[in-house]
């Protein structure tokens, strides 16, 4: 435990060297980043102790005679504390060359220091042991966030999206406070543990009142809203952090809540599964819907939310029927996803930052042909894309695998339990394949073919700071997919101190670590055979270049490359029940056509929903209380004496 | 040493069974149709030749064919032929192959949307949205066998004390698998309905155009990965319709190879007889091969199986 | 034999869900063919260890007559004559119509499972395929816009009810006899509905039911 608080004490000098050093742009930023990569790494290292170590570390200190804030490290908190501490001195590193615009040294100082409170918040959510405690980390979470996504506060739309997620994180915030508040009234006491003594009808409100505001914070389905604003207003490393790391806070506090609370009532799980499946196909057929490149990767997280949720709920439900092999791999592939989503959602992040940068374009359709100029940014996305599509022999497959591996054992059983495994078998084959076919779109279009505007064209690869950490993450992604064992070993570890999820036999697990590796590795091995051969049939050929056959076609534009747009509409067209796509096309009138336009907009349902039910009325309602805004000062006095008395009168 | 032998046998006898399909066509157009080894020859030609490649390619564009035909190797590694036991298999290798095959068809589209030609991103967009669909149905029918067998393996469901076949005393259900995989391997593997091969207008193509740049020994890998997975597709679904006992041993295996070859004259037959569908109306398909197979799976649940 | 019904059972799904997914009048009167057959070949196959005497060999001959061949021939001259496009034209989707038939089956299980009926062993995939190839003839009259589709829908509906009948009684003659005079009123039905076509055609000069809001006052 001490070398944690060593850590963030670490962590916090770190943050605030920038504010003293924001003259000197270059020190400033390597002083940084060299001081919150050491933080780092000694957290990591702090990790490993309550990994191995059965008891629980804890450490409390007494606030103002009132409260006691403490935190503890056990299993479930070390497990979550590994992407926090892994991804983000990447990220951080990444921003040296990304935050390069001298003239804006202070304020870039202020964001180190606001990504500095960010990292240490977070790292005190997955620890913090009583209600204050969590309350007051979770605020502080959601604030230093905030004001990373309003780096760019000069430009409208952020500062909208800013809004915007500030109105989300807080109305979850009051969901969790309500949810806590609940169980305090139930058990008299702060402490967490004490959660398991509510009554089990008080235990339902509970949990579905956290599950709205942890949803709100993950990204679930109908709760999304502020993703696809936030994370293309932020810059890209702090997306990268927070779609990444900071989302996957509100699934450790489902997750925590699930433990703490006991429950085996198997409607938690049935209400997880189906958010679950919810988020995951919808979000990944928005994701298709999208073009904006950072719109497409915040969808691809409620979609990857989704499909954590799903293994949580199979999880859920395996406690609930005592099935020990379906609970314990559910909830497995549901960590194992947080960690391999971590790792290559902000490979990917950190890929479009570089994208945009160099192309000063946030649309796919302009884009094109990348990868010749950018080629470790290229093959990097590459990688991010396949692990994220959960294609073996790379990290996001292994993951699927645990669930979908859940997911059969709980067919076996009859009736509801059935249906929604097969419910969450199927969304996960969906999930899968339009996944793969929304990146196999965004790496079609943005990096290979031929560029679409002259920016593109000219891009060059970005600085080694911002192409290193992409590397790394690439790499970790492909160790995982190929050496799974030790990372099985791990998420099982991380569910040790899980209550009522029971231990799986090591023998099955062991099975499963070893086949999976085995078929990564004989994957592989094929692969290099086939290339192998491949240059035998090649040798002392005659090998020639030459233009894309055009099909007859001889002057063939880059703008009739196919396009993002088209590439994916027939299949958002598919699903149109639930997605609205919004069209205006010129239409061709006359013998000779001059010039057609064609638009297309793809507009999220949950949004139009929440304008209609409740901003709407809403601003009607306040419409109305207008009256009570009238500027006249003596009045707004007058208004605040009334107040105290009528509070001293009844309360 | 039985299982190599099988699998070598396999990989060298797959481009014949496509032969087969064409001298069906032949015989329904009134014509004599190309020699039985066709595929043989063309395959030859193929590997003889240099390559022309695009200026808007990249490295993918390479990797299109050698990771497909990889896959294709998987899939056969991992299948049991005529009651042989295949290479490797484990609990879970079904999810495991259908996942690889998936990395396959990844790259043949990236490899399609890399000559920056306007036919083959529609073609890309139409593989990636149809797989996609069929993709659903063949987990269903992992669903149901694994309702029925309780394994998530290739040689369990059809070497297993109880294997699933069409003839054991609850294979009725499999009427609707039959049929389902078919439709799923027409469409997988590019076949009339869904596709049409041998048309000429790029525009109607879904595979034909995706490969369209692609020429000499990598046009070859590309063919062959076909084939594996077309003779993968049909030795799925001559499984079914074997009825255990002719499992194994030299009968075993000329019923196994009869069968297999029923399935591509099944294959050729459809091909004379129907018309291509409109693109539209191709999800409908599959969507009724996914329908099917959910019929027989939440029939499981009445305890009927 | 039970193999043997559940086959035809299963076949008669099917057809159930192949008609909600036809986009062609013909291949849809072709699937209502071999509904017709198999539908009138399970009390035959569910008999086959009771005697069957003569008379009732006969009464099943006429059966698969008139469901299999006779009504799905006059349906097929009918759409010849009359029905210029020959596409089914659908008010719900054809996507919408085959996830709503998998609801129908799933919600005919659990209703079969509800009832608590005490049915003779291996009757319950008859009860299933009794109640979803009802539901799915009323779900083919509600979606589709032909005149031509509701009678195609209406015959399922009849053919569900047959089956209905099949799987809650115990086998007796009676019953048959009174499905043949149900399914002799239908066989009239299908004829005045060939009468009743052509004049809807040329009084409108389409056989869509939608012309018929027009005769409303």
């Amino acid at each position: 435990m001490e070398t944690f608080l060593v850590a963030l004490g670490l962590l916090l000098t770190g943050g605030a060297f920038p504010l003293f050093t924001h003259r000197l742009f270059n020190s400033m930023k390597a002083g940084y980043i060299f001081i919150t990569a050491v933080g780092c790494l000694i957290g990591l290292y702090a990790v490993v102790l309550p990994l191995r170590n059965p008891e629980i570390m804890t450490v409390s200190w007494s606030w103002l005679h009132l409260f006691t804030l403490s935190f503890s490290i056990d299993s479930l908190s070390a497990f979550f504390l590994i992407p926090i501490f892994f991804i983000c001195p990447l990220t951080a590193l990444y921003s040296f060359h990304y935050m390069n615009k001298e003239q804006q040294s202070g304020r870039t100082a202020v964001n180190f220091f606001f990504f500095t409170l960010l990292i240490i918040s977070m790292a005190l959510v997955v620890t913090a042991k009583n209600i204050i405690t969590f309350a007051l980390v979770w605020e502080l979470m959601s604030l230093s966030s905030f004001f990373l996504v309003m780096y760019e506060y000069q430009r409208d739309t952020t500062r909208k999206a800013g809004y915007l997620y500030f109105i989300f994180a807080q109305a979850g915030a009051m969901f969790i406070f309500a949810a806590f508040a609940v169980a305090y009234s139930h058990t008299g006491s702060f402490a967490f543990d004490q959660f398991a003594r509510i009554p089990s009808a008080a235990k339902l409100i509970v949990f579905f009142l956290a599950l709205v505001g942890f949803g709100s914070k993950a990204g679930v389905f109908p709760f999304h809203i502020w993703l696809p604003h936030a994370h293309p207003a932020a810059p890209s490393h702090i997306s990268a952090v927070m779609s990444g790391v900071m989302i996957k806070m509100g699934i450790y506090g489902i997750i925590r809540l699930y433990g703490l609370l006991a429950v085996t009532d198997p409607i938690f799980g049935q209400t997880v599964l189906v958010f679950g499946m919810i988020s995951g196909v919808l979000g990944v057929v928005y994701a298709l819907g999208k073009h904006d490149i950072k719109k497409l990767l915040a969808y691809h997280s409620v979609e990857n939310i989704g499909i954590i949720l799903i293994g949580a709920g199979i999880g859920m439900l395996g406690v609930s029927s005592g099935n020990r092999a379906m609970a314990g791999f559910g909830f497995a592939g549901c960590l194992l996803h947080v960690l391999n989503h971590s790792i290559f959602k902000s490979l990917l992040f950190l890929g479009a930052g570089a994208v945009l940068q160099k192309s000063k374009s946030r649309h796919i359709d302009q884009m094109g042909g990348l990868i010749k100029n950018m080629p470790i940014t290229g093959r990097t996305f590459l990688v991010g894309s396949i692990s994220i599509s959960g294609l073996p022999p790379f990290n996001g497959f292994i993951s699927e695998f645990l669930i979908y591996y859940a997911a059969f054992q709980g067919l076996n059983q009859n009736g509801s339990t059935f249906i929604l495994m097969m419910l969450s078998i199927i969304s996960l084959a969906l999930i899968g394949g339009l996944a793969a076919a929304c990146f196999t779109k965004v790496i079609g279009i943005v990096f290979l073919g031929e560029p679409r505007s002259a920016n593109v064209a000219g891009a060059v690869e970005c600085g080694l700071t911002m192409t290193a950490p992409m590397v790394i993450l690439a790499l970790s992604c492909l160790v995982i997919g190929v050496l799974p064992e030790p990372f099985i070993n791990l998420v099982f570890l991380g569910l040790r101190d899980m209550q009522g999820v029971g231990a799986v036999g090591p023998d099955i697990i062991a099975g499963i670590a070893r086949n999976l590796a085995f078929a990564a590795r004989l994957f592989l091995g094929i692969l290099v055979l086939s290339t192998v051969l491949r240059r035998i049939f090649y040798m002392k050929k005659e090998v020639s270049r030459g233009p894309t056959w055009g099909c007859g076609f001889t002057l063939p534009t880059v703008r009739m490359q196919y396009t993002g747009t088209s590439y994916a509409m027939s299949i958002v067209e598919f699903f149109k029940p639930f997605v609205k796509v919004n069209t205006s096309y010129s239409g061709i009138n006359e013998i000779f056509p001059t010039k057609t336009t064609y638009a297309s907009r793809v507009d999220d349902v949950a949004e139009i929903g929440l304008n209609k039910a409740i901003i709407g009325p809403l601003l009607t309602v306040l419409g109305k209380m207008r009256w009570i805004q009238h500027g006249n000062i003596q009045l707004y006095i007058g208004y605040i004496v009334l107040t105290i008395i009528v509070l001293l009168l009844f309360i | 040493m039985e299982s190599m032998l099988s699998f070598l046998l396999a990989t060298l006898a797959a481009p014949l069974f496509p032969g087969i399909i064409l001298k069906v066509k032949a015989f329904f157009a009134g014509k004599k149709g190309p020699p039985l080894l066709i595929k043989y020859y063309t395959l030859a030609k193929l590997l003889r030749k240099g390559s022309v490649y695009s200026t808007s390619t990249s490295f993918v564009f390479k990797m299109g064919p050698t990771v497909s035909f990889a896959t294709a190797l998987m899939a056969l590694l991992f299948f049991p032929l005529a009651g042989v036991k295949p290479v490797f298999f484990f609990h879970g290798d079904v999810i495991v192959l259908f996942y690889i095959m998936g990395i396959g068809r990844f790259f043949t589209i990236l490899a399609a949307l890399d000559t920056a030609s306007p036919f083959e991103g529609m073609g890309a967009a139409r593989e990636a949205f149809f797989s996609t669909l069929a993709e659903a149905t063949v987990f269903m029918v992992l669903i149901l066998f694994y309702r029925m067998n309780g394994s998530l393996s290739f040689t369990d469901y059809f070497q297993s004390q109880n294997p699933i076949t069409l003839m054991s005393p609850n294979g009725s259900l499999l009427l609707f698998v039959v049929v389902s995989m078919f439709m799923i391997l027409l469409t997988e593997n590019s076949r009339v309905p869904v596709d049409d091969p041998a048309t000429h207008l790029e525009l109607t193509m879904i595979h034909e155009v995706m490969i369209l740049d692609h020429s000499g020994p990598d046009l070859a890998l590309i063919e062959l990965g076909a084939f594996y997975k077309l003779f993968f597709y049909a030795a799925f679904i001559s499984h079914l319709l074997i009825p255990a006992k002719f499992a194994g041993g030299a009968a075993g295996g000329a019923v196994f190879v009869g069968t297999l070859a029923m399935i591509y004259v099944a294959i050729g037959v459809t091909e004379s007889i129907t018309a291509r569908f409109k693109m539209n109306l191709v999800p409908k398909y599959i969507l009724t091969s996914f329908a099917l197979v959910t019929f027989a799976a939440i029939l499981t649940t009445m305890g009927l199986v | 034999m039970t193999h043997i019904t559940d086959a035809v059972l299963v076949i008669i799904l099917l057809s159930v869900l192949l008609s909600l997914g036809s986009n062609r009048l013909k291949a849809l009167v072709e699937i209502m063919a071999l509904q017709g057959i198999m539908v009138s070949l399970v009390p035959l196959l569910l008999e086959y260890k009771a005697e069957v005497h003569h008379g009732g060999i006969i009464f099943f001959q006429i059966m698969i007559l008139i469901k299999g061949v006779l009504i799905p021939w006059l349906l097929y001259m009918a759409v010849q004559r009359i029905a210029i496009k020959r596409e089914v034209e659908p008010i719900i989707g054809y996507h919408a119509s085959l996830l709503a038939g998998l609801v129908v089956i799933f919600v005919s299980t659990i209703v079969t499972q509800k009832l608590h009926l005490t049915l003779a062993a291996g009757r319950e995939l008859l009860l299933i395929t009794a109640i979803t190839t009802l539901a799915a003839g009323l779900f083919l009259m509600m979606s589709r816009r032909k005149a031509i589709t509701q009678v195609i829908g209406y015959l399922m509906l009849e053919n569900g009810i047959y089956l209905t009948g099949t799987a809650l009684t115990k086998q007796s003659h009676t019953l048959y006899v009174v499905e043949f005079g149900v399914l002799l009123d239908l066989l009239v039905g299908v004829m005045i509905m060939g009468i009743i076509l052509h004049n809807i055609k040329d009084a409108f000069d389409d056989v869509d039911t939608t012309f018929l809001g027009s005769l409303k006052d």
